[in-house]
């Protein structure tokens, strides 16, 4: 086998408990995004169009949807003879069998599988985040500057910066300081969570990581201070342009309404990088003889009777007459009965809305709407 | 009973203009993302059929492009999938013709290699969604060699093709190419005992410049046809004006939940990974179909857009099918129009095709 420069491990086995019902049936990189979309959809297209054509996903919280979706890949040109995607649960071993218990955990536990690809690096993902990357300028400068381990940051608003894992930098980009959430951050260099590591120094510090007692075994609270404190090289890489992490269901709304609102910054439909999905087969949509719809976003599939201002209507999606639908998202195969009021809210995957309901407000809290019926 | 599929889409029309110029009919773009070939091939595909070979003409590029290795319908396999074969160059008796003798001939060995008891062979340009179970089911259990689909039509509409006279038990007794007042409409479709198949190309390959169906139809005495009644919709499509109303029947919700809703049967295609219609502020649509990647700010009535078409600001959009990547400038005025892909139509532009055939604009052009 070929060796390969850079595979990918995609972190994609949280619970998401954040998001509250949009993942109580399915993984959080199975929850719909922008109507056609699954938040993985991104990770995946950024890997195929970056050239990485290798790709590990670490799953284990209600994966079933996830693994189907992924499928051979096909669908983000990455069943290749010699690579691929790879749907990575955890398995047993002479020993019994053990869960994840962390982002390093999950990916020391796949130890074997990186090795049979013997990769010089290993790009880390995290499964949730909707950005278009092209993973080959970080990896270029991983390997001009040398580094162990190279992190991708992204500049935040000075005032936000304690929300975040902020990197402190020296005048060569070289890290100096980690700080998770700082008080009072010296950086607004926010850690995207999406490192490129050299296998050699990662396969170290992963079989050190797992002796240490006292380690939760995750990336940013263990891995990365401790490289830190042994003087390894570790350096930024500055990304520009829209990144979200989508972990809350108020970021999940921002983000998606981003697509209407913000379409300068935010660039998922372009044509350049394209983001691909594996989308089930539906006709175009169907919008009736009194349908009303403005400044939305629709997908194939859908049938709209009614009225639909500033909101998304996923794959499949049914809109009633006399049915009002405003700033809120329709997820796929949902249907919304007659004359319903929907204000601000996120319908759930396959739910039923009936005739005459009035779900969320307008200065509520954005809200969830029924436990998905995820259908394959 | 073992079953595989034959589609004839070497087969063209000389009613559309630039629509075929380059393209055969299987190829004709559909109802907003779909190609003619698609039902043809869903159909087999739903029915568990997974030999299917298909008769492609000299100009087969489009075809080619859309079909690929039958991945979308389930035949990229191992173990039969999809077989690709080239018919003869289009003669002049063979414009039309579905079941051209020498292209089956040409293609003997498709039926000579595989041990399945039946063939269905059908046309490639029709819009409809059929279980070919039943087909099968009534077929084996007959002692005939071959049973014909009939779709019941209304009585002297203008229709293209064949009409069955049949008799009391069923059997076909007649076949004409006017309706003499039959209703029995023949809708390019027929299961055939693979063994009868062979005998019959062997029988008759003195007449290979003819079609199948007319050899059929000229020597009755000899043929024991059965029938089977097809009762849901079939769009026929012979010239732009049923061009424009076979896709306006999307817009019909029967028809809609059948032919393309049914989650038992659905029609697949070539998936191309656009993003959902960006519905402007200012934009309008009524009682129309719109495909993935359209921007649209302007208004669009009883309309047919394909995907990636932009509709300008202000610009209406009426009784019209716009094909992919089609850009229509702001405050241009398209009514009762067929374009074609990549068309481009410059601000303010009107164009009428009044009461009579639709406005054809070919492939590329700027108006």
């Amino acid at each position: 086998m070929k060796k390969k420069k850079c595979i990918a491990m995609l972190l994609a086995g949280g619970q998401g408990s954040r998001l509250g019902r949009l993942t109580s049936s399915i993984a959080k990189p199975a929850v719909s995004f922008g109507g056609k979309y699954r938040i993985i959809d991104f990770g995946l297209s950024n890997c195929v169009n970056s050239g990485i054509d290798t790709v590990g996903i670490l799953v284990q919280y209600k994966p079933l949807i996830l693994n189907r979706y992924v499928g051979t890949g096909e669908s983000w040109d990455l069943a290749v003879a010699d690579g691929g995607v790879h749907i990575l649960p955890p398995y047993a071993r002479e020993t019994g069998g053990e869960w994840y218990e962390g982002t390093a955990d999950a990916i020391y536990h796949n130890i074997d599988f990186i090795d049979i690809y013997d990769p010089e690096n290993v790009l880390i993902l995290s499964g949730d985040h909707i950005y278009k990357m092209d993973y080959n300028l970080m990896l270029q400068e991983h390997l001009d500057k040398e580094s162990d381990l190279t992190v991708s940051v992204i500049e935040v608003p000075w005032e936000e910066a304690s929300r975040f894992g902020i990197m402190s930098t020296d005048d060569q980009d070289r890290i100096t300081k980690f700080s998770e959430k700082p008080a009072e951050p010296d950086s607004n260099l926010a850690s995207m969570g999406i490192y490129i590591f050299s296998w050699k120094a990662l396969r170290k510090a992963l079989l050190e990581d797992h002796e240490d007692k006292a380690s939760s075994h995750d990336f940013g609270k263990d891995i990365i201070p401790k490289m830190l404190a042994e003087g390894k090289k570790l350096s930024v890489y500055r990304f520009k342009g829209y990144w979200r992490d989508v972990g809350t269901v108020q970021s999940y709304y921002d983000s998606q309404m981003d697509l209407m609102d913000d379409v300068e910054n935010i660039n998922v439909f372009t044509k350049d990088m394209k983001v691909f999905s594996n989308s089930n087969m539906y006709p175009p949509q169907f919008l009736g003889p009194d349908a009303n719809i403005s400044n939305s976003l629709i997908c194939n599939g859908c049938t709209v009777y009614g009225t639909v201002k500033h909101s998304i209507l996923g794959s499949g999606a049914v809109v009633g007459a006399g049915t009002v639908v405003e700033d809120s998202i329709v997820l796929p195969n949902a249907i919304v009965g007659r004359n319903c009021r929907i204000t601000k809210a996120i319908i759930n995957e396959g739910v039923v809305v009936e005739d005459n309901e009035v779900v969320g407000s307008e200065d509520g809290e954005v809200i969830v709407y029924g436990q998905a019926k995820l259908s394959i | 009973m073992k079953t595989i599929g034959l589609i004839s889409a070497n087969y063209g029309s000389s009613s559309f203009g630039d629509l075929l110029e380059n393209r055969t009919l299987a190829s004709l773009p559909y109802g907003g993302r779909y190609r003619l070939i698609d039902f043809a091939l869903s159909n087999m595909a739903n029915s568990g059929i997974t030999t299917v070979g298909v008769i492609a003409p000299y100009n087969s590029g489009s075809l080619i492009d859309h079909i690929g290795d039958g991945s979308e319908w389930s035949l990229g396999r191992k173990n039969g999938g999809l077989f690709l074969m080239p018919g003869s160059a289009f003669g002049v008796q063979s414009r039309g013709s579905r079941f051209l003798l020498r292209d089956l001939l040409k293609n003997i060995k498709f039926f000579e290699r595989d041990d399945a008891d039946y063939v269905i062979m059908s046309g490639s340009s029709d819009v409809w969604n059929i279980d070919f179970e039943p087909l099968i089911k009534q077929h084996s259990k007959t002692d005939k060699p071959i049973t014909m689909v009939y779709k019941k039509v209304p009585k002297g509409e203008d229709y293209h093709g064949y009409f069955l006279n049949i008799d009391d038990s069923g059997k076909v007794a007649d076949i004409r190419t006017e309706s003499f007042g039959w209703s029995n409409y023949f809708t390019d479709c027929f299961i055939v005992d693979r063994d009868y198949m062979l005998d019959f190309m062997n029988w008759f390959g003195a007449l290979e410049y003819m079609d199948m169906i007319e050899i059929m139809r000229t020597n009755m005495e000899t043929m024991d046809i059965a029938t089977f009644e097809f009762k849901g919709y079939l769009g026929k499509i012979k010239n732009p004006s049923d061009f424009l109303k076979v896709n306006q029947a999307m817009s019909d919700y029967d028809i809609r939940n059948e032919v393309f809703c049914n989650p038992e049967r659905q029609i697949y295609t070539k998936t191309q990974d656009e993003a959902p219609v960006f519905h402007l502020p200012e934009a309008d649509v009524r009682n129309s179909v719109i495909s993935a990647g359209c921007v649209i700010e302007g208004r669009v009535e009883n309309s047919i857009i394909f995907r990636s078409v932009y509709v300008g600001k202000g610009a209406v959009i009426r009784n019209s099918v716009i094909m992919m990547h089609g850009e229509i400038g702001d405050g241009a005025v398209l009514d009762n129009v067929i374009a074609d892909k990549y068309v481009k139509i410059n601000e303010g532009v009107k164009l009428y095709g009044g009461g009579g055939e639709p406005i054809i604009i070919g492939k590329e052009k700027t108006i």
